[in-house]
């Protein structure tokens, strides 16, 4: 098989997964297959990697619309980990759903997501990409509400609302792109290359990351992260965290213009990163349910990341796009790893914890930089990026601030064991966790030459291990302060700037009421028909006027 | 592929096609009305295939002879004679009603069946010879080339659409058919008043002919930019463009599920299309481009009006009424897109194919999308024994296959890709940025959002599980089914095909020579 | 005054009255006459414009006269239509105005 065939069967297998579904017997099983979904796009993106040039794109129309699907390096990289945190959280789905009742209905939005997720990592045109987002932000609808408590819905309802709201900020992005591009192609490279001369430029850029900002939870857009998480089943948290919010990423790494040199707007989306940085880490702190701390911990990483392209942005530097892609890889696949563990940890008793407590803290440390960990060679990875000035010391506080959430985290996560004296997690939920840990402490080595880091040689001087572990051991001892004196801050509900909304619902119920009123005046007989005759006599108005 | 239509002169294409498609329906409904009973429905079921056939072969041969199909009735040329005329815009209309009505006749056999050995009922009769009028009138609407007679087709549709309202006979749906004819009667009246202005100022209702002499150079009359300006009125009062809409909620809810999918996808846009003919076809440009910031204007305002009115109904089928009047609100925003200043600089519409395109492409997904929501509405009402949307919880479970074409078609008309609603969104869109209108997109995205407002609130409970599983009162026949679903499925596909074979809507505009899509 | 004026001014008159009528008066029955009384004038109108022969440049223009009847024909039978429906509401009501239902 051809490769540009192979891409096709990565995405095609989970459609055609789908269209089984439509057979009752098979929907009702499909959660036992789930496993095999993305194993497809897994081999397509270990080919590419091995393989040495880039993967043949598979282009419809190569002559006008150049609609199609393609393969590059960030893609192929965020491909393969995402491709591989969906079997493993696939497989944990099964043990973790079975018994309960409408497996067949999360099955089926599963897929849907799964089908978005891979795609926005291959799609090469607008109108491909904003399919396959679309299908990613909708579908995991599902996975949000799909426990059906009131909590559920409510996170169903705020998910959804926001993820409309950002497929009408990318909508209008990628109109004023195609209008603003010269020619009838709609391949993302030559739209995004007619941009930095858009008449529309700044508002386009406005656009593009307000829309992907809310996707990856950039400060104010990441109400969602810290409600949709905590109320999704676990499979379900960890691929919304780790996959669905690089949908995201994967939009800022395509669409922003990298050779232009924009200034204003780099450092502009280097600040937005930087607070989502650290105000996720505060309001993470005082939180109390261990996803809900994951969720903010996300928020974190991605506002790092952000930063980084920020920086490459202004200066025009593609290397900060490798480093930025490599960071965020390692977060999709350690993140989606500890969302699993907290599954695991809920269906462990208290004494046995330790085999899945160690693993997960290395992990958490991690995002602080802890040393040999996959963490430590993300941030090395971004290092250079981040530079040695002001934004260089910021980027360190962050792993201070990091290791200080995490720690919290992994208090909070061992304070919520199985109840039952000698219980133990399910061999079907131990050993997915299993393999995305080890993935996540081990792969990032593997993939170091793609981040564009030097042999390992280099990652281990006793300098460079030194600057990985003092921010770590830092932020240990701001833990510590923290669970002693933690319980004195302030209590801040889930999705905090949501509060300020709170008096909207009755705003509306006004403005419905009022507007039901007018409907009512306005469906009189006299009314309307002499605003028959007035619109009459204006269209006649509107035509004289155009005679002068 | 020409040489295969050039052995056959374009004359002798059009003749028998445009009389077919004019009689056909006519010919039907008298052989139905006579025959009586059962022999209605299979008389329809019998002419409808043949319809949908004659509807693809006009399409066809509009689209490989690349121009207007024209025939004068009798060979009397205008202004003695009529003329029947199809371009590329009637053939994508009469096509799209014949796949509605197809849908909708193998739908309705259910409701509408004559039981073998039971007496024959009013309501059957009476809706499949309904339906052939409608389908009669429609026709007639879209192959008239004279203002007059285009008046008397209008009419007849009327007359055809207002029975279906009340087929129910409870007084709510005769107090709604006399609102809505009482009203399309007003709007017709002013609509007569400005033929009888044209008449007068210029001599002749044909619209080539008046559309030559309007464009002749002399200054234009006062009384004829009042005709087009009542005639207007007359037919936003028949199309229910806001704040025109009295008469459209309780109709469209009123009447059995076929009849308001006829209504709702077909019938509004009869007018409309009569207002595209007057301002496209017969006025000159200029005059048209300040009276078409109001009719957009008033087009934004039944966007989100009808999108906020939407969000507040308790019944489905009332829901999908004020759906309807926000989507013809869109329809309207397509004016001031093609008829703008920075668009066609030329006078003529090769400016702003993109516009035009998706205001048409508009049209016919939101015709396939809403005739299968009505559709799937009743069949849900029919199943529960009601149509609150409340009372919808757990419905995915028990009918699944409804609640997924309900989907989809939600999917059309809220502008999701791949549908057919997306592709129009994205060359209205298109369209609205570069001719620096920017303030239209702003409705279009925020019309999205209420519609996806409503729909989440019909979908949501349906795909939940809790609470105690519905009972249905009656079971779904699998067919119907099946009907509202591929419905639903043709405006979905819509959005597949690509947009360079709707060069077909372009055919017969002024000077149109390229599509230049994107 | 010639007579053309005379007539344009009566059709006005009643192109006036109807619109009032139907506009304003609540009872259905008032509307259908009042419909029938614009119906009227607006024919008026397009007599006077026949026999002043217009811009067709023919007295006498034969097309309107046509155009009159074809149109006398539809408003016979939209009056027709009405009033069967308005007696089913009755019938099943005992009122004749619509305002009432919203």
């Amino acid at each position: 098989m051809t490769q540009s065939g192979l891409l096709v069967a990565a995405l095609g297998t989970p459609v055609l997964t789908l269209l089984a579904c439509l057979w009752r017997p098979v929907r009702e099983r499909m959660l036992g297959l789930l496993v095999l979904a993305p194993l497809p796009a897994l081999v397509v993106a270990v080919m590419a990697l091995l393989g040495t040039g880039e993967t043949a794109p598979m282009i419809l129309d190569p002559g006008r619309l150049q609609i199609g699907l393609a393969l590059d390096r960030p893609g192929t990289l965020l491909l393969g980990v995402a491709a591989l945190l969906w079997s493993a959280a696939g497989a944990y789905a099964s043990t973790y759903l079975r018994g309960k009742p409408n497996g067949g209905r999360f099955a089926v939005f599963w897929l849907l997501t799964l089908t978005g997720s891979l795609g926005v990592f291959v799609a090469a045109d607008l109108l491909s990409f904003y399919l396959t987002f679309a299908l990613v932000s909708l579908a995991a609808w599902g996975l949000v509400a799909h426990d059906g408590t009131v909590r559920a819905r409510r996170a169903g309802v705020v998910y959804l609302l926001l993820a409309v709201l950002g497929e009408v900020f990318l909508l209008l992005a990628f109109v004023l792109l195609a209008v603003a591009s010269p020619g009838d192609s709609l391949a993302i490279g030559a739209v995004v290359a007619a941009l930095p001369g858009s008449p529309w430029c700044g508002l386009t850029l406005g656009l593009l990351i307000a829309g992907f900002g809310l996707k990856a939870g950039l400060v104010p857009l990441h109400v969602w992260l810290p409600i949709a998480h905590p109320a999704a089943p676990m499979p379900a948290s960890a691929v919304l965290s780790g996959v669905i919010v690089k949908a995201g990423i994967i939009g800022l790494i395509r669409f922003l213009p990298w050779d232009a040199g924009l200034v204003d707007w780099g450092q502009a989306l280097t600040a937005i990163g930087l607070c989502t940085a650290f105000y996720a880490v505060l309001i993470g702190i005082t939180q109390a349910n261990p996803k809900t701390v994951l969720a903010y911990s996300t928020a974190s990483q991605m506002g790092l990341v952000a930063a980084v392209f920020g920086l490459g942005l202004a200066a025009g530097d593609g290397t900060a796009v490798t480093a930025g892609t490599f960071y965020a890889a390692h977060h999709l696949l350690a993140k989606g790893a500890l969302f699993l563990a907290v599954g695991v940890v809920a269906a462990t008793d208290a004494r046995r914890l330790w085999p899945v407590l160690v693993p997960a803290g290395l992990l958490a440390l991690g995002f602080g930089g802890l040393p040999l960990t996959g963490g430590f060679l993300a941030k090395l990875a971004v290092k250079p990026v981040l530079g040695y000035g002001l934004v260089g010391w910021l980027g360190t506080l962050s792993a201070i601030g990091s290791t200080l959430l995490m720690s919290h985290f992994l208090h909070r996560v061992a304070a919520n064991p199985a109840p039952e004296p000698g219980a133990a997690a399910a061999p079907g939920l131990v050993w997915p966790w299993w393999v995305m840990c080890l993935a996540a402490l081990g792969l990032p080595w593997v993939l170091a030459p793609l981040g564009g880091l030097g042999p390992w040689s280099h990652a281990l001087g006793w300098a460079t291990l030194w600057g990985g572990l003092w921010p770590v051991l830092i932020g240990g001892l701001l833990a510590l302060g923290l669970r002693r004196w933690g319980a004195h801050l302030p209590k801040v509900p889930e999705g905090d700037l949501l509060v300020l909304l709170r008096n909207a619902g009755r705003v509306a119920a006004a403005v419905g009421d009022a507007i039901e009123h007018a409907d009512g005046w306005l469906r009189r007989w006299p009314v309307a028909g002499v605003l028959l005759l007035v619109l009459a006599l204006v269209l006649w108005g509107a035509m004289l006027a155009s005679t002068r | 592929m020409d040489s295969l239509f050039t052995l056959t002169p374009p004359a002798a294409w059009g003749a028998p096609l445009l009389v077919t498609a004019l009689m056909l329906p006519v010919a039907a409904l008298m052989l139905a009305f006579v025959l009586g009973g059962r022999h209605a429905e299979r008389v329809v079921l019998a002419t409808l295939p043949i319809g949908l056939g004659v509807a693809v072969a006009i399409a066809a041969a509009v689209l490989h002879q690349g121009a207007t199909l024209h025939y004068d009735l009798g060979g009397w040329a205008p202004p003695l004679g009529v003329s029947l005329h199809a371009d590329g815009l009637s053939a994508t209309l009469l096509l799209t009603t014949a796949v509605v009505l197809c849908a909708v006749g193998l739908y309705a056999r259910a409701d509408f069946r004559v039981p073998s050995g039971a007496r024959e009922a009013r309501a059957p009769l009476a809706f499949w010879t309904l339906l052939l009028a409608v389908w009669a009138g429609l026709n007639a609407v879209f192959l008239g080339q004279d203002l007059f007679n285009l008046y008397v087709a209008l009419e007849l549709l009327t007359f055809a659409a207002v029975p279906l309202v009340c087929l129910r006979g409870s007084p709510q749906t005769i107090a709604a058919a006399l609102r809505y004819l009482l009203f399309a009667l007003l709007g017709s009246v002013l609509y007569l008043l400005g033929g009888a202005l044209f008449y007068g100022a210029y001599g002749t209702l044909d619209i080539a002919l008046l559309s030559a002499r309007l464009a002749s150079g002399d200054p234009i009359a006062p009384a004829a930019l009042a005709a087009a300006a009542l005639m207007t009125a007359g037919l936003l009062a028949k199309t229910a463009l806001f704040p025109l809409h009295l008469w459209l909620p309780p109709a469209h809810a009123g009447a059995p599920a076929a009849g308001s999918a006829v209504l709702s996808a077909l019938v509004v846009k009869a007018s409309f299309f009569l207002i595209l003919r007057l301002w496209f076809d017969v006025m000159p440009d200029p005059l048209t481009h300040l009276a078409a910031q109001v009719l957009a204007t008033l087009g934004a305002a039944a966007i989100l009006f009808g999108g906020i009115l939407a969000l507040r109904q308790a019944r489905l089928k009332m829901l999908i009424a004020y759906s309807t009047l926000a989507q013809i609100g869109y329809l309207f925003l397509v004016f001031p897109l093609v008829a703008s200043p920075a668009a066609a600089p030329a006078l003529d519409l090769v400016q702003a194919p993109g516009a035009w395109t998706g205001g048409v492409l508009q049209l016919v997904s939101h015709a396939f999308a809403k005739a299968a929501m009505f559709m799937a509405a009743g069949l849900i009402a029919g199943a529960l024994g009601h149509d609150q949307v409340r009372g919808l919880g757990g419905l995915g479970r028990v009918l699944p296959m409804t609640v997924f074409a309900f989907a989809l078609a939600g999917l059309s008309l809220m502008g999701l890709p791949p549908s057919g609603g997306f592709a129009a969104k994205w060359l209205l869109l298109s369209a609205a940025i570069e001719t620096g209108q920017w303030w239209w997109t702003l409705v279009m995205l925020a019309g999205g959002l209420l519609t996806g407002g409503y729909l989440f609130r019909v979908l949501a409970p349906a795909l939940s599980t809790r609470g105690p599983p519905l009972t249905l009162v009656k079971p779904v026949e699998r067919s119907r089914e099946l009907v509202v679903l591929g419905l639903a499925l043709c405006s979905v596909v819509l959005g597949l095909v690509p947009l360079s074979s709707f060069g077909l809507v372009q055919i017969g505009r002024l000077g149109a020579t390229g599509i230049g899509l994107p | 005054m010639s007579s053309v004026t005379l007539f344009g001014l009566c059709g006005a008159a009643l192109v006036g009255l109807g619109l009032f009528g139907l506009i304003v008066q609540p009872g259905v029955l008032r509307k259908i006459l009042a419909f029938n009384l614009l119906g009227s004038g607006v024919l008026l109108l397009f007599g006077v414009i026949a026999r002043r022969g217009a811009a067709a440049g023919i007295g006498s223009d034969p097309v309107p006269q046509a155009l009159i009847i074809t149109a006398l024909v539809v408003a016979f039978a939209a009056t027709v239509l009405a009033v069967a429906l308005l007696r089913r509401l009755v019938q099943e009501t005992g009122r004749d105005s619509l305002d009432t239902d919203g």
